[in-house]
């Protein structure tokens, strides 16, 4: 088996600038409204009440997402087409000589990785940018971090240097697909399942 | 939006054909179990409602084709039968298609004998229940869509498939006896149906009624207890909650209580009584089930609109 690759993401180090989202755009040329790689604003606050004085307490935070090409990849379960697949290195990826179209992979994946291209009626999602690491380059949302947030390597070695956080809201329990994701959390980070921040982008994600 | 206008169509249909496809099977096992009446004689009020279900049930597989983003594959979806409820929900629609149409043409043609025609209507029935069954595990299945990973959508697909199915074949019952009348008074000939016939479809009808009450009842216990896990699930589970509230809901409820119980209680009251014009309970029979079928329409849409997905 060959190795498994997967995406680090330093959370401390994002300033929501989003050249990853527009270089992977630019890069793979999709289509209006797809978005394979996309930037959440995470944020939210409480009220810090000393004696009779309520002062806020806010917090905001950056969140990268693309595909994890995740150990339990659920897209791949559904799809009733084969297409949607998991390739040796783990990159999971759609063959369009069987894709029909029918978004089921898109209604399973909680990380929104893969999107529907109304222009080729097939689903469309992130390969790792396989091409230029076979030219032997950074995927496109790595090279273009301006703040070396961003890197992606076999998922043992990221997670022997940087950790095995997966889950952070908004985000979903990492048991639910096993995804092949690390991610170094912000002070502010909070908790799968916490909730008292909300994405303040939705339509952007 | 479109691409939810086919799903609501071809789920629609499709549980309604099976549901009424098992109830024309109950109505069959029970006319033949009190006696006193020849298979053909219950075919002969039977059969046009069966192939009504083939009508339906093809309306509802073109309408999801509809959905597919590129219909020239439509034929790989049978490739993961080992892991994707959806290949297998197609085919156990295609299975259920495919077995109904044999069973409606050895019907149509008197070809093998009665037993052997029951045998095959129970597979295809069977079969059927197969395709609702799967239908519910597409999205019950679903861990990134809270409105729909719960126990509510099997159980709220079953209840549609027997309510449609029920008021469907009713309609049909009706529509039948009606369109017979109306032949002979083309005739020149004063309308009748035979006693017997119509004592058989009034007992129907009756059973029509009681079922419907009783699916309403189990309707409108689910649909407070879903919104219930909703509303104390997580902020995305909350979020999808939202669309079912408003005009549109309420009107959904509304339809389906006014078709499914008032109506229910007049066919049952119509149909206990003999007369000799069977117009009122035909015209009850039909608007009950127009009513409801908009209801379970408006029903299914929202459940789709409920599609919200945790994670980003």
């Amino acid at each position: 088996m060959a190795v498994t690759l997967g995406f680090y993401f330093d959370q401390t180090l994002c300033n929501g600038c989003k050249a990853c989202q527009i270089a992977c755009k630019d890069k793979h040329d999709t289509a209006i409204g797809v978005n394979w790689r996309r930037v959440a604003e995470y944020s939210g606050g409480t009220w810090q009440i000393t004696g009779d004085t309520f002062s806020p307490n806010i917090f905001a935070n950056y969140l990268t997402m693309a595909c994890n090409h995740c150990d339990d990849a659920v897209c791949v379960d559904v799809c009733p087409t084969t297409a949607m697949h998991q390739r040796e290195d783990g990159v999971v990826v759609v063959d369009d000589d069987l894709c029909v179209g029918c978004r089921y992979c898109e209604w399973s994946c909680p990380y929104s990785a893969p999107q529907y291209d109304a222009e080729t009626g097939r689903m469309s999602k992130c390969d790792l940018c396989t091409d230029y690491r076979e030219a032997g380059l950074d995927p496109a949302c790595v090279a273009a971090c301006p703040s070396r947030a961003l890197d992606w390597g076999p998922i043992d070695e990221l997670r022997e240097q940087y950790g095995d956080v997966a889950g952070i809201a908004p985000l979903p329990d990492p048991s639910v697909t096993r995804p092949n994701l690390v991610i170094r959390p912000h002070h502010s980070a909070e908790p799968v399942g916490a909730a008292t921040g909300a994405i303040t982008n939705p339509r952007e994600v | 939006m479109f691409t939810d206008l086919s799903m609501t169509v071809f789920s629609i249909f499709a549980q309604m054909s099976v549901g009424a496809f098992v109830v024309l099977g109950v109505v069959q096992v029970l006319a033949r179990s009190r006696g006193g009446r020849s298979s053909e004689e219950i075919d002969r009020l039977t059969d046009p409602a069966t192939y009504a279900v083939g009508v339906t049930l093809v309306l509802g597989l073109a309408a999801s084709i509809f959905h597919l983003g590129t219909p020239m594959n439509a034929i790989n979806v049978l490739r993961h039968l080992d892991a994707s409820w959806l290949s297998r929900e197609i085919a156990f629609g295609l299975g259920f298609a495919g077995l109904g149409f044999v069973f409606a043409a050895t019907q149509y043609l008197k070809w093998g004998s009665p037993l052997l025609r029951q045998a095959l209507a129970g597979l295809t029935a069977l079969v059927g229940v197969g395709l609702v069954a799967s239908m519910a595990m597409i999205y019950t299945t679903l861990e990134a869509v809270p409105a729909w990973n719960s126990w509510v959508t099997p159980v709220q697909f079953a209840i549609t498939t027997l309510l449609l199915g029920s008021l469907a074949v009713g309609a049909a019952f009706m529509g039948t006896v009606m369109w017979r009348r109306r032949q002979m008074e083309q005739q020149g000939e004063l309308p009748t149906t035979d006693a017997r016939d119509l004592e058989t479809i009034t007992t129907s009808l009756k059973g029509i009624a009681v079922a419907s009450i009783l699916l309403l009842g189990a309707a409108f216990v689910v649909i407070p207890l879903h919104l219930n896990e909703l509303s104390q699930g997580g902020a995305t589970a909350v979020a999808s909650a939202e669309v079912f509230s408003g005009a549109v809901f309420s009107l959904r409820l509304a339809l389906v209580f006014l078709g499914a119980g008032l109506l229910g209680v007049l066919v049952y009251r119509f149909a206990a009584r003999t007369h000799a014009d069977p117009r009122p309970l035909a015209v009850v029979a039909t608007v009950a089930f127009g009513l409801v079928f908009v209801g379970e329409f408006i029903g299914r849409w929202q459940f789709y609109e409920s599609m919200t997905r945790i994670g980003m």
